[in-house]
């Protein structure tokens, strides 16, 4: 069974100028053990399906699915305690921003602590109990490679370089040895060297422990190298999804090709001095989406029917969302 | 932290400067002999005269004239008073403690109000119980504090007749005067009733402490739940919601401090404002404090006794201000450190 499905999400802004599609039917399923890419550029509403996972709502917006469960169990329907239980226990997230994730005044080592479930420790009498936390703090250091437990136990955020933060992130998302580990965008902003020891750090624990993770990023030479599925997302719209290998073979999605086409690694024909290719325009903002499919306006094959939104179409373990696919063309 | 002592320390010691050198000129600027204002001796004889001008360096220049007269001041000497002859320093020192007694228990106050309801008017943001209390804020903000002391007195006082009219304790009591807090004075003393004259002297204080604090009460208020807004939106709450943790966990373990820390130092500094508003409503409920004490100066020409009075209260308000600035800085676990003292 699927680790997490989730069928037709929309979630919707409240502003202004009335209620916003932030995500428009966004589909996702995660089995167990595989690292599962979600892409798309800044704007694409990345944040806004991790946050929708995991409950950290603002009471501005609706949800509403067709289906959307964990391990069979409807998280839409469940009450906010069941909820939280199965967020505890199985489902851990990794944010964007290390250092203003954390609280700026509470020692590393008490944030760490705390989302130890006791239900991990060792057996023992209530005596036992803090030395046996510290222990498993300091364990689960030790394997994210954090040697000088010690000192960065009792350090605050803003004492400790930035790489460091984010092993502590990892550390804490490791602790209630979880299904399920949401790493949104885990690397920004970092040195290649620390980047390519959390990447690694990440791809080890998918192995070693089976555990699935959602790894969502614009970096796709990171992706492409750990994630064995990809979904890209633009604009709030699931634009395709399947293997990775499938993907970046014969994408069918205009879109999912220009991405893929941006990043000068993927290509090894590509001339030295050419111009590298992009879509012309930039991502439209939440307040002016365009109506049906929303890369229209920027799409080079669209035509008229673009302006109605295209089914979900399927070929195996391939979706796609697109009226006329590349290599797909009916003669 | 020795620096932040240091910085602090001369920032202190050059307004104390400042301070002492207005009040100096003050002695020069009102009317009459500058020598009678600075000493509050009147009609002496001549001799007598040109000893205290000897003491005082009257006839040299006007910088050795504040030396001597800063040299008087720490060695106690500040004067008497025109009106009641007393020395100065032992009549305002006595003033003081009885509006800083006034002021503490309303800041007091204001905190055991403001803080839970700031707190309630936080996490209920935008909804109803949030507007009320914003109401009920924007209404006591607006009140003035000697009308809201006058509708108290008119209220409680003569038509319920449960608490008393004014003074700071029924006359049947003599307390011996000890710290010049007047709760602490009676416990320190062998009075034989004394249960009788803590109640008393607590009955004497409600009425001016919760009008003063009314005001302090809706800023605390309003500054707490600005600053639990803005944390509970912030992105370490979020991330500590999305660990799983419930929202009472998140509240306290994380939610509290951070919106408290910030704001401390804005609270703290309620009590300069505080202090004010006492010295209004001092004159109203007869209460025997700094702020009643130089409005009788001022209605009576005491020219010495306005002098030390304001040197004292502007003194105190800065040393209180700048130590609280300093604390807060040294204890400040995010260390959000402005490089000087002035911030």
């Amino acid at each position: 069974m699927s680790l997490l499905d989730i069928k037709n999400l929309t979630l919707e802004i409240d502003s202004q100028s009335g209620w916003i599609k932030a995500l428009d039917k966004i589909n996702l399923v995660i089995n167990e053990g595989q690292i599962h890419a979600l892409v798309g550029e800044s704007g694409s509403g990345k944040s806004i399906i991790v946050k929708a996972i995991v409950g950290a709502i603002s009471d501005r917006w609706r949800i509403t699915a067709d289906r959307m469960t964990w391990r069979g169990q409807d998280l839409l329907t469940m009450s906010v305690r069941e909820r939280r239980k199965i967020i505890r226990s199985d489902i851990s997230v990794i944010f964007q921003n290390p250092k203003s994730s954390l609280d700026p005044i509470v020692p590393l080592g008490d944030q760490l602590k705390e989302v130890i479930l006791a239900t991990r420790l060792e057996k023992g009498m209530f005596w036992n109990r803090a030395k046996a936390r510290k222990k498993y703090a300091s364990e689960l250091l030790h394997r994210v490679g954090i040697k000088d437990h010690e000192v960065y136990m009792r350090s605050l955020p803003h004492q400790i370089p930035n790489d460091v933060c984010q092993k502590f992130m990892i550390a804490m998302a490791l602790a209630s040895q979880p299904k399920l580990v949401i790493a949104d965008d885990p690397t920004r902003g970092m040195e290649i060297t620390d980047k390519s020891q959390i990447l690694k750090l990440l791809s080890r624990v998918n192995k070693v422990r089976k555990l699935s993770i959602l790894f969502v990023s614009h970096d796709l030479l990171a992706i492409s190298s750990m994630a064995d599925h990809m979904t890209v997302l633009y604009c709030g719209q699931t634009v395709e999804s399947g293997r990775m290998s499938q993907l970046r073979k014969r994408a069918l999605h205009p879109y999912t090709k220009a991405l893929l086409e941006s990043a000068p690694s993927f290509r090894t024909d590509l001339p030295p001095k050419s111009p590298l290719s992009s879509l012309g325009g930039t991502i439209p903002t939440f307040q002016h989406l365009p109506i049906g499919c929303r890369l229209g306006p920027r799409c080079p094959r669209a035509r008229k029917e673009c302006v109605k939104v295209p089914e979900v179409r399927r070929i195996h373990e391939h979706t796609y969302s697109c009226h006329f696919p590349l290599h797909r063309d009916q003669k | 932290m020795l620096k932040i002592i240091l910085r602090h320390a001369s920032l202190l010691i050059l307004t104390l400067f400042v301070l002492s050198f207005f009040s100096f000129s003050l002695a020069y600027l009102f009317p009459g002999d500058p020598l009678v204002n600075l000493t509050g001796i009147r009609g002496s004889s001549e001799q007598e005269y040109a000893l205290l001008a000897e003491q005082y360096a009257m006839h040299s220049s006007f910088i050795v004239q504040y030396w001597q007269y800063v040299m008087h001041l720490f060695s106690g000497n500040w004067g008497l008073s025109f009106s009641s002859g007393l020395p100065l320093a032992e009549e305002i020192s006595r003033s003081l403690a009885a509006s800083v007694e006034l002021s503490a228990y309303a800041l007091i106050f204001s905190f055991l109000i403001g803080l839970p309801l700031g707190f309630l008017s936080g996490l209920r943001h935008h909804k109803f119980t949030d507007f009320t209390l914003l109401t009920a804020s924007v209404i006591g903000y607006s009140i003035p504090v000697f009308w809201a002391a006058l509708i108290a007195i008119l209220i409680f006082s003569i038509q319920l007749g449960w608490f008393p009219l004014s003074g700071r304790i029924s006359l049947l009591y003599d307390v011996p005067f000890e710290t010049g807090f007047i709760l602490i004075d009676i416990l320190l003393s062998d009075l034989p009733d004394k249960e009788f004259a803590f109640q008393d002297a607590l009955r004497h204080l409600v009425l001016p402490s919760v009008s003063i604090a009314i005001v302090t009460c809706t800023i605390v208020l309003r500054i707490t739940r600005r600053s639990i807004v803005e944390v509970m939106s912030s992105e370490y709450i979020q991330a500590a919601y999305a660990r799983g943790l419930s929202p009472r966990q998140v509240f306290l373990r994380h939610g509290v401090k951070n919106a408290l820390i910030p704001i401390l130092p804005l609270l703290v500094m309620q009590f300069t404002t505080l202090l004010t508003n006492a010295m209004i409503v001092e004159t109203i409920f007869s209460w025997p404090g700094i702020g009643n004490g130089l409005i009788q100066a001022i209605y009576q020409r005491d020219f010495p006794a306005i002098r030390a009075g304001m040197l004292a209260v502007s003194a105190l308000v800065l040393t209180f201000t700048i130590t609280i600035d300093m604390v807060i800085q040294i204890f400040d676990p995010a260390g959000r450190r402005p490089e000087n003292a002035t911030s």
